[in-house]
C-alpha cells in the first residue's frame, strides 16, 4: 500500500475508533500501575538527586570525594541488562506449554540476578572505606538510591525464584496460565530500566560537565 | 468509510486517538519540565547560555516545539470528530463511534487547554528576563 | 433462558440460591475477619473514617475552646502543636481520602454493574492497613508523643536537632505505612473501572462518580510517591545520620517542600476530586436529568487531575525562584481554575434546567457550591503576589482552606451520606431532623471561618496557642468558637439520624429517589452478589432506560447469571465488550496478617526493635509468596507440552 493509501486507512472512521488498549487482563493492568507508582518514585529519587547537585553549586562530588570509577558499573549493567532476555525467552516458552523453556529462563536469570546483588556488594565494600551514608548528602543519596534499587533487585529474584520453585511442580503453569509468568516478567523489566537510569545518574552524570 | 483497514492502519488508527487525546497534556508536561530546569539550571551555572545556544532561545524551543505538538493534537481530535459525527447502525459500532466521539470532545479541549497555557508560558518567556531573581 | 420464576422474572428461584450460596457469608466472627465483600468493606471504610473525623473534630474543638478569650492558659503550648497538627494531619489523610474511598468501594463495583472489585483480597488488605495506620498514628497522642509539626511537616523544624522525640517519626512512618493502602486501593479502583463494568458500558456511558474516583487514583498513584520519598528521606535523617535536608553536609531544606508539595497540591483535588464526583451522582436524582454537559465534565476532571501536577511551586512564594520559572507555573495555576469553573456552571445549568427536589442530600449540594465558591474567591486573591505575601501564615489562610475543603469535601460527603444511606443500611432516614442537622452546620460553618479572614487580616497568625487581647482579636475569636459549638451540634444531628435510620427507620425501596446509576437497581441493601443478573448497559443512564432495566428482568440470559461459581464479567477497556467470565476469590484470613506483619514491621521501626522488624519484614513476604501460590490444575487445563 502506498503512504496515502496508508493515511487514509489509519484516519478512516473504523481504524480511529478502534479498541486499542484491549483484552488484557486485570492482573496485567495491576501490575502496570505498580510499576507507574514504582517508577514514579524512583523519579522522584533521582529528581532529588539532581536537585541536591545543582542547588549545591560547587564541585560535584562534593568535600574532596572522587567521582565513581566506571568499571564495575559497567560489568554490573553487562550482567542485569541482559538478564531480562532470559525472562522473555520463558514466558515465549510458556505461552506455547514448553515448561522446560520456563525453567531454564528463569534459572538463568536468577544466576545473572544473584551475580548482579554481588557486584553491588563488592561496590559496597571499596565505596565503604571512602565515605559512608552519614558522610555527607552526596553519601546518603548514593547509597539510598542504589540500595533502594539493590532491594528492588531482590524482590524481583524472590519472585523469580517463587516462579521456579513453583513451575518445578506439575499442574501450575501451561500455554492457558501464565500470568504470574508474564507479571514477574513486567516487573523484572521494570527493574532493568531503572537501572539504567541509576547509572546514568550515579555513575555518568558526575562525569559529565 | 467503507474500506476496512488492516491491522496496521488499526493500530496506528488507535495511537492516534490517544494522542489526539493526550497529546496536549504530555506536551504540556515537556514544557514544563524542560523550561524549569532549564531556566534553573543555567543560571544557577551564572550562565545566559546552553552550549551554543543563548538561553532565551533554548527556553522558547522549549515553548514551540511543544505548542506544535499540541497543535497537532488538536487537529488529530478534530479529525476524530469530524469522523464520528455520523453514528452508524449496529450496537457495537454504535458505541464504538459514540465512546470516540466523547474521547475527541475531551481531546479538543484539552488540546485547547494546554495550548493556553503553554502559550501563556511564551508570553512570560517574552517580557520577562531569564535570569532575573 | 431462565425466565421461568414468576416472583423474580430474570434469574430463577435455583439461580438465586445458587447464587446465594456461593456470595453469602455466615455471620460469625472468622467471617468478620475475613470477609472480602466490598460492600462490607466499604461500610467499614466509612465508619473507620468517620471516626477519626470525631478524633480531628474534638481537636479541633479544644483548640476552639483555648482560643475563645486571649490569654488562655487551658493548654500548654505543646499540646496545642501536637493538636493541631493531628488535626489537620486527620482529616486530610486518615478522613477525607478514606472516607470518600469508603464510598467509592461501596459504589464503584454497584454502579458499573459488577460483583465485587478486581483484587477482593487486596481491597480487604487495604482496609486492614488504613485502620491500623490510623490507629498507630492516634496512639501516640495520649502519650504526649503525637506529630507536633503542623501537618506539612516543614523541615528544618522536623529535624531531629529541633523536635527530638518520636513525635515526627510517629508522622513519617504513619504516613508509609498508610501509603501502602491508599496505593493499593487506588490501583483497585483503576482496574475495576477499566475490566469490570458491565456488558455495554462504554467509557460515554461511565457515570461520572467513577470518572471522579479514578481520576483520584490516577493522581494518587504518580502523587503519592513523592511524599513517600520525602518522609523515608525524613525518617532516615531523623534516625540513621543521613543528610539529605541538612544544608550543612550538603543537602537542602527546600528538597522538602518541593516534594510536599508535589504531593500537596495535587493531594487538594484527590481530597475534593471524588467530592465532587458525589455531586454529580445526586444532582441527576433531584433535578430529574442527566448533569448537563457530560463531556465536559470528563473533560474538566481529566485536566484538572493532570494540571494538579504543575502547580505546586505556588505554595512556595517567599523561596525565590527566577521569575521566568515562576512564570510557567502561574500560567497552570491560573489556567487550573476554568475547568474547576467549567463544572460549577454544568452544575448550575443542571440545577436551572431541571426540576428541583429539595430534599436534605440536595441542600448539602447547595451549601457545598455556596461554601466552595466563596474558598475559590479568597484562593483567587492569592495569584497576587503582594497579598499573598501579606497574609502567608495568618488566619486568613486558616479560612481560605477551610472554605475549599470543608466545602469542597465534608458538604459533599455530607450529601453522601443522606444520599446513599437508604442503599447502604436499607433504611430512610429522618428528613426534618436531616434539615435541622444541615442548617445548624451550615450556620456554624460559616460562623467560624468567616471571622477568620477578618482577623487574619488583622494580622493574627496561625498556629498561636494563645494570642494577646488586640483590637478586634477577641471578639471575632469568641464568635468562631461559639460557631464552631454549632457546627459540633449540626454534625451531631447527623450522627443522630445515622443512628435513628438504622434502629427505627421506615424499609427503604429499592430506588427511593428515582436516581439514574446502576446502583439503584438493585435491592436496598444490596444482596451479596449485587445483581442476580448482570445488567446489558444501552445508555448513560441505565436505571432510566427500558432496554437496559429488562436486560436484569425478561431479557436475562444464563451467560449474565454465572450462578455456577463465585463470577463475575470481564469485558474490555474502552467499550465494555464482553471478554470472559472470571472466578472471585474467596473470603480468606490472609489480608488481615499481613496488615499485622506490617503494623508489627512499622511499630517496631519505630521503636527501633530492628531484629523484630526484620522479622516482621520476613512474614510479609511469605504471606504474600503463599497469597499468590498458583493453584493446581490438570494438565490439560493447563495446555502444556513438555
Ligand atoms: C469540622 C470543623 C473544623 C474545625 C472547627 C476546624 C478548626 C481548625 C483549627 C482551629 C485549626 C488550627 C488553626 C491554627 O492554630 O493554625 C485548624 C487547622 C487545620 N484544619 Fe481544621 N477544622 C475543622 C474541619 C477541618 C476539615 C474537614 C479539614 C480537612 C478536610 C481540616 C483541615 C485542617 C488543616 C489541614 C489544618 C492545618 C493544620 C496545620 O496547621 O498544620 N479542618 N482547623
Amino acid at each position: 500500500m502506498n503512504a496515502r493509501g496508508g493515511i487514509a486507512a489509519a484516519t478512516s472512521t473504523e481504524a480511529l475508533t478502534t479498541e486499542q488498549p484491549v483484552g488484557r487482563s486485570a492482573g496485567w493492568w495491576g501490575m502496570v500501575m505498580f510499576v507507574a507508582t514504582e517508577a514514579t518514585l524512583f523519579a522522584c529519587l533521582i529528581g532529588s538527586y539532581f536537585y541536591l547537585r545543582f542547588q549545591h553549586g560547587g564541585p560535584w562530588p562534593p568535600d574532596g570525594l572522587t567521582a565513581p570509577t566506571l568499571a564495575r558499573p559497567l560489568l554490573m549493567t553487562a550482567v542485569l541488562l541482559p538478564s531480562s532476555l532470559p525472562v522473555v525467552w520463558a514466558e515465549r516458552g510458556i505461552r506455547r506449554g514448553q515448561r522446560w523453556r520456563l525453567r531454564t529462563g528463569l534459572a538463568v536469570t536468577l544466576v545473572l540476578g544473584v551475580t548482579f546483588l554481588i557486584l553491588v556488594a563488592t561496590e559496597y565494600a571499596e565505596k565503604l572505606r571512602e565515605f559512608t551514608i552519614t558522610t555527607n548528602a552526596y553519601g546518603s543519596l548514593f547509597y539510598v538510591i542504589t540500595g533502594f534499587h539493590g532491594f528492588h533487585v531482590l524482590v524481583g529474584l524472590t519472585m523469580i525464584s517463587w516462579l521456579l520453585v513453583a513451575s518445578l511442580r506439575r499442574g501450575t503453569f501451561g500455554a492457558h496460565r501464565h500470568d504470574r509468568v508474564r507479571n514477574a516478567a513486567i516487573y523484572w523489566h521494570f527493574v532493568d530500566v531503572v537501572w539504567a537510569a541509576i547509572l546514568f545518574t550515579i555513575y555518568l552524570s558526575p562525569r559529565l560537565s | 468509510m467503507s474500506t476496512h483497514p488492516g491491522p496496521r492502519a488499526r493500530l496506528a488508527g488507535g495511537l492516534l486517538l490517544w494522542y489526539a487525546v493526550l497529546g496536549g497534556a504530555i506536551a504540556w508536561a515537556v514544557h514544563l519540565i524542560a523550561g524549569w530546569s532549564v531556566d534553573e539550571l543555567t543560571c544557577a551555572g551564572g550562565s545566559e547560555r546552553v552550549g551554543a545556544l543563548p538561553l532565551r532561545t533554548a527556553i522558547g524551543l522549549a515553548v514551540v516545539l511543544p505548542a506544535l505538538a499540541t497543535v497537532g493534537a488538536l487537529l488529530a481530535a478534530a479529525l476524530l470528530w469530524r469522523r464520528t459525527a455520523r453514528t452508524p447502525q449496529g450496537v457495537e459500532p454504535e458505541r464504538r463511534v459514540g465512546r470516540s466521539r466523547m474521547l475527541a470532545v475531551v481531546g479538543i479541549w484539552l488540546n485547547l487547554l494546554f495550548l493556553t497555557i503553554i502559550v501563556l508560558g511564551g508570553v512570560a518567556l517574552i517580557v520577562l528576563p531569564p535570569c532575573q531573581r | 433462558m431462565s425466565t421461568t420464576a414468576a416472583s423474580t422474572p430474570g434469574a430463577s428461584r435455583e439461580d438465586l440460591a445458587r447464587l446465594e450460596e456461593r456470595w453469602a457469608e455466615r455471620p460469625s466472627l472468622r467471617s468478620w475477619f475475613s470477609t472480602v465483600d466490598h460492600k462490607r468493606i466499604g461500610r467499614r471504610y466509612l465508619v473507620t473514617a468517620a471516626l477519626f473525623f470525631v478524633l480531628a473534630g474534638l481537636s479541633a474543638l479544644a483548640m476552639r475552646t483555648q482560643l475563645a478569650r486571649p490569654e488562655s492558659r487551658l493548654l500548654s503550648p505543646q499540646e496545642y502543636n501536637q493538636l493541631f497538627t493531628m488535626h489537620g494531619t486527620a482529616m486530610i489523610f486518615l478522613f477525607a481520602t478514606p472516607m470518600l474511598f469508603g464510598f467509592g468501594n461501596f459504589l464503584v463495583p454497584l454502579m458499573i454493574g459488577s460483583r465485587d472489585m478486581a483484587f477482593p483480597k487486596l481491597n480487604a488488605f487495604g482496609y486492614w492497613v488504613f485502620l491500623f495506620a490510623g490507629l498507630f498514628m492516634w496512639a501516640s497522642l495520649p502519650f504526649g508523643a503525637a506529630p507536633n509539626g503542623g501537618w506539612f511537616a516543614y523541615v528544618p523544624l522536623t529535624e531531629e536537632r529541633n523536635t527530638p522525640g518520636l513525635h515526627m517519626d510517629v508522622y513519617t512512618l504513619g504516613l508509609l505505612f498508610l501509603g501502602i493502602a491508599t496505593t493499593a486501593a487506588s490501583i483497585n479502583f483503576i482496574v475495576t473501572s477499566l475490566k469490570l463494568r458491565a456488558p455495554g458500558m462504554s467509557l460515554n456511558r461511565v457515570p461520572l462518580f467513577v470518572w471522579a474516583i479514578v481520576a483520584t487514583a490516577f493522581m494518587v498513584i504518580f502523587a503519592l510517591p513523592a511524599l513517600n520519598v520525602d518522609n523515608a528521606m525524613l525518617f532516615l535523617d531523623r534516625r540513621f545520620g543521613t543528610h539529605f535536608f541538612d544544608p550543612e553536609h550538603g543537602g537542602n531544606v527546600l528538597l522538602w517542600q518541593h516534594l510536599f508539595w508535589i504531593f500537596g497540591h495535587p493531594d487538594v483535588y484527590i481530597i475534593v476530586m471524588p467530592a465532587l464526583g458525589i455531586v454529580s451522582a445526586v444532582l441527576p436524582a433531584f433535578t430529574r436529568r442527566g448533569v448537563v454537559g457530560y463531556a465536559l465534565v470528563v473533560f474538566a476532571m481529566a485536566s484538572i487531575a493532570i494540571i494538579s501536577f504543575g502547580v505546586w511551586v505556588h505554595h512556595m512564594f517567599a523561596t525565590g525562584l527566577p521569575p521566568l520559572s515562576y512564570g510557567f507555573f502561574s500560567a497552570a495555576s491560573t489556567i487550573i481554575t476554568i475547568p474547576s469553573g467549567i463544572q460549577i456552571f454544568a452544575w448550575l445549568a443542571t440545577m436551572l434546567l431541571g426540576r428541583l427536589v429539595l430534599k436534605v442530600p440536595l441542600l448539602f449540594v447547595i451549601g457545598f457550591i455556596v461554601t466552595f465558591v466563596l474558598g475559590g474567591f479568597t484562593g483567587a486573591m492569592f495569584a497576587l503576589t503582594a497579598f499573598d505575601q501579606q497574609v502567608t501564615d495568618s488566619y486568613f489562610v486558616v479560612a481560605h482552606f477551610h472554605y475549599v475543603l470543608i466545602g469542597g469535601a465534608l458538604f459533599p460527603i455530607l450529601a453522601a451520606v443522606y444520599y446513599w444511606l437508604p442503599k447502604i443500611t436499607g433504611r430512610m432516614y429522618h428528613e426534618k431532623l436531616g434539615r435541622w442537622a444541615f442548617w445548624l452546620f451550615f450556620t456554624g460553618m460559616h460562623l467560624t471561618f468567616f471571622p477568620m479572614h477578618l482577623y487574619g487580616l488583622f494580622g493574627m497568625p496561625r498556629r498561636v496557642y494563645t494570642y494577646p487581647d488586640e483590637p478586634g482579636w477577641g471578639g471575632w475569636n469568641l464568635v468562631s468558637t461559639a460557631g464552631s459549638y454549632l457546627l459540633a451540634i449540626g454534625l451531631l444531628l447527623v450522627l443522630i439520624g445515622v443512628i435513628h435510620a438504622v434502629r427505627r427507620g421506615r424499609p427503604a425501596p429499592p430506588d427511593p429517589w428515582g436516581g439514574d446509576s446502576l446502583e439503584w437497581s438493585t435491592d436496598s441493601p444490596p444482596k451479596p452478589y449485587n445483581f442476580p443478573v448482570l445488567p446489558q448497559v444501552h445508555s448513560l443512564h441505565p436505571t432510566w432506560d427500558d432496554a437496559s432495566r429488562t436486560s436484569m428482568t425478561e431479557g436475562a440470559t444464563d451467560d449474565r447469571i454465572l450462578a455456577r461459581g463465585r463470577q463475575t464479567l470481564v469485558t474490555s477497556e474502552l467499550d465494555g465488550r464482553r471478554e470472559r467470565t472470571v472466578e472471585m476469590p474467596e473470603a480468606s484470613l490472609q489480608p488481615l496478617l499481613l496488615a499485622l506483619a506490617l503494623l508489627v514491621f512499622f511499630t517496631a521501626l519505630l521503636f527501633a526493635w530492628y531484629p523484630v522488624a526484620v522479622g516482621a519484614a520476613l512474614v510479609v513476604a511469605s504471606t504474600i509468596a503463599v497469597w499468590l501460590w498458583p493453584p493446581r490444575r490438570p494438565d490439560q487445563e493447563l495446555g502444556v507440552s513438555a
